[in-house]
């Protein structure tokens, strides 16, 4: 190590993947095709020169396939670089896979044994923690039974409660926040901020860039397998989500013509038998659309009569949440729409508000529908 | 080395977990459990208790004691390698998620293979004092030469188990070399008798360099011939195992790194 106040140190560090399309796994194989074909490689992570100090919370960020993950398993020593060197300092825990290692014929408690051992705790620290493991998990008397007799829900309760529990001072975490229900994910999420906020270190690799947002001030940027940017959460976030919609513009071509498309839209406003004051001279409805192409046209009707095609706005949020959904192509820069209605067209009253997301051939993929009341 | 040793010990509950599991996982589900690993030798021993003296016509006295004495130990070793060979490969759903010190995993099969033998050793104890042969204090020796003898297979397992990583064929070609070590060795036959057989000098060289000779010596020694066993015979094996351990220890940490991606 450099420094001592770092608990993560990277330095030119560089790693590939032989690439074999028939892996030669018997004697045979490797006699028959000893050199049969040069090996190719698959250059995952360049040059990456990455310091993190102790008590920081950073943020691996990247599209799919920009070595993110390997970046994270080799913090792990799962994998070894080629060239360079990775030194960690202090105890480290990886959460890549919640319930690595479980026993399905054991108990729930025996379970946490093996697994927290597995995190290179002794009996006494397991005693020690084992009430709140249990506590975490909320599993009542079933953490005496089998492990086979679970949930899946259950299982991977058990799971993240023995892997957060261990009190390790380095914390590396791989998409881990999809963990059973609504209440759950937001205990875990509190638990989170709560080791961030003490003196732990922690990197997290994530997609959903929210959650970075709000549990990382500091977010490192992989592309491509090179360190693109490190820096402000806020700031390295605006910048990727500008390469994705950048690159997207550039591959245009790639987006797969299809007969029929997949795609989404949602009316924000007007809610569902909301009341509006009619006090102004137009009303705005807006909402988003996204969908596997990006030709798509938004289409609005009041009461079943045409009033026109809506805008398309920038909506930062929604391409952050699902710019990964409908085959990755859904980065359409502009999912945002918005259609102003004057205030003629509202008479006082029941109305419906109908939009239909519609492809270039003029089919529907996805139409929404609302119910409101106008009053003056 | 030294580091290294601090972490393995560091994770002691994990090899603790992992040997608790290698013995009492290998037999869950099954009727008998965990006295399976003596029930298996002891109906070895049946077999060749009943056949052998027929095909050999010999005609030696406690030959049942002779031939568990040599079984015993035997079956610590070839099930120990056996299991230790695929130990890597069966583990490699973990080994790409978590880490912790590898050496854990072939360190764990060698282990529960010692304690196994330590707990079946009272069946040759059992056995010597029914027959008539009764037991001394030379039976103090059996720790010593038991923890040779894991060392010994540690050191092969740890060889063996990194190269089955890459080369999967690993784990059937052991199996031949098992059964030619078992005929090679003084097992159901005593030692003099293969030196007498007026065999190939050759043979007899391979015999009288094979480890085994020298394990089976010093258990007889100890077991049936209640005397110190051979100062040389223990030292030569000691020496043997060291230097496996070593080599084995080297060949592991080689190969190692690449386990996650091989596997």
């Amino acid at each position: 190590m450099r420094n001592m106040e770092n608990a993560i140190e990277v330095t030119n560090m560089s790693k590939r993947f032989k690439l074999m399309f028939d892996r030669p796994n018997t004697l045979k194989e490797r006699i028959v095709f000893f050199n049969h074909e040069k090996p190719e490689y698959h250059q995952v992570l360049q040059d990456i020169n990455l310091e993190i100090k102790k008590g920081e919370s950073v943020a691996l960020i990247g599209t799919n396939g920009s070595g993110k993950s390997t970046l994270l398993k080799l913090m792990t020593k799962i994998l070894y670089p080629n060239k360079g060197k990775i030194e960690t300092n202090g105890k480290l825990t990886s959460l890549l896979e919640l319930g690595a290692g479980f026993h399905p014929d054991f108990t729930g408690r025996e379970n946490i044994y093996f697994n927290a051992s597995i995190f290179g705790l002794t009996k006494s620290e397991i005693d020690n923690r084992i009430d709140s493991i249990i506590d975490f998990a909320e599993l009542g008397e079933f953490i005496d039974n089998p492990v086979r007799t679970y949930s899946s829900g259950m299982y991977m309760r058990l799971a993240f409660s023995v892997a957060i529990n261990v009190d390790a001072e380095i914390l590396l975490i791989d998409e881990i926040l999809g963990v059973g229900d609504q209440y759950f994910q937001e205990k875990c999420f509190k638990k989170l901020e709560e080791l961030r906020d003490s003196d732990k270190t922690i990197v997290i690799v994530s997609h959903s860039l929210d959650v970075v947002k709000k549990l990382c001030p500091r977010s490192v940027w992989i592309y491509k397998g090179h360190l693109k940017e490190d820096g402000d959460s806020e700031t390295v976030i605006r910048h990727y989500l500008d390469r994705i919609v950048e690159d997207h513009k550039k591959s245009k071509g790639l987006v797969i013509k299809k007969d029929k498309y997949f795609g989404d839209i949602t009316i924000d406003c007007p809610q569902e038998n909301q009341t509006i004051l009619l006090n102004s001279l137009s009303h705005l409805f807006y909402g988003w659309e996204l969908s596997e192409t990006d030709e798509s046209i938004v289409k609005v009707y009041l009461d079943d009569s045409y009033l026109g095609d809506a805008i398309r706005v920038e909506r930062d949020d929604v391409t952050t949440l699902l710019g990964d959904q409908f085959g990755g192509y859904a980065a359409n820069p502009q999912p945002g729409w918005k259609f102003a209605v004057n205030e003629s067209a509202l008479i006082p009253g029941k109305h419906e508000l109908k939009v239909q997301s519609m492809d270039e051939h003029g089919q529907i993929i996805k139409e929404k529908s609302v119910h409101f009341n106008c009053e003056r | 080395m030294i580091t290294r040793l601090k972490e393995i010990y560091s994770y002691r509950e994990l090899l603790k977990t992992s040997i608790k599991k290698e013995i009492r996982g290998k037999y869950k589900g099954s009727f008998l459990g965990v006295l399976w690993s003596f029930i298996n030798p002891l109906l070895m021993v049946l077999v060749y208790a009943i056949v052998f003296p027929f095909i050999m016509r010999s005609s030696m006295p406690h030959y049942l004691q002779f031939l568990i004495t040599g079984i015993i130990p035997w079956t610590f070793f070839t099930t120990t390698l056996v299991q230790g060979v695929g130990t890597i490969k069966n583990n490699a759903g973990i080994l790409k998620k978590v880490y912790f010190p590898r050496e854990i995993l072939p360190l764990s099969v060698s282990f529960s293979g010692l304690i196994n033998f330590f707990i079946s050793c009272i069946i040759i104890v059992i056995f010597c004092l029914f027959g008539g042969l009764g037991i001394s204090w030379h039976l103090i020796f059996v720790p010593l030469v038991g923890f040779i003898q894991f060392l010994f297979t540690l050191g092969i397992v740890m060889a063996l188990t990194a190269i089955n990583a890459y080369i999967q064929d690993t784990e059937y070609i052991i199996n031949f070399f098992i059964n030619m070590l078992f005929y090679g060795t003084p097992i159901l036959y005593p030692e003099a008798q293969i030196i007498d057989s007026g065999a190939p000098a050759f043979l007899i060289i391979i015999v009288k360099l094979n480890p085994f000779t020298h394990f089976m010596r010093i258990y007889r020694d100890v077991f049936l011939n209640h005397c110190i066993p051979s100062f040389s015979s223990i030292a030569y094996v000691a020496v043997v195992a060291v230097i496996l351990v070593i080599i084995g220890y080297l060949i592991f940490r080689k190969l190692e790194k690449g386990f996650a991606e091989v596997l």
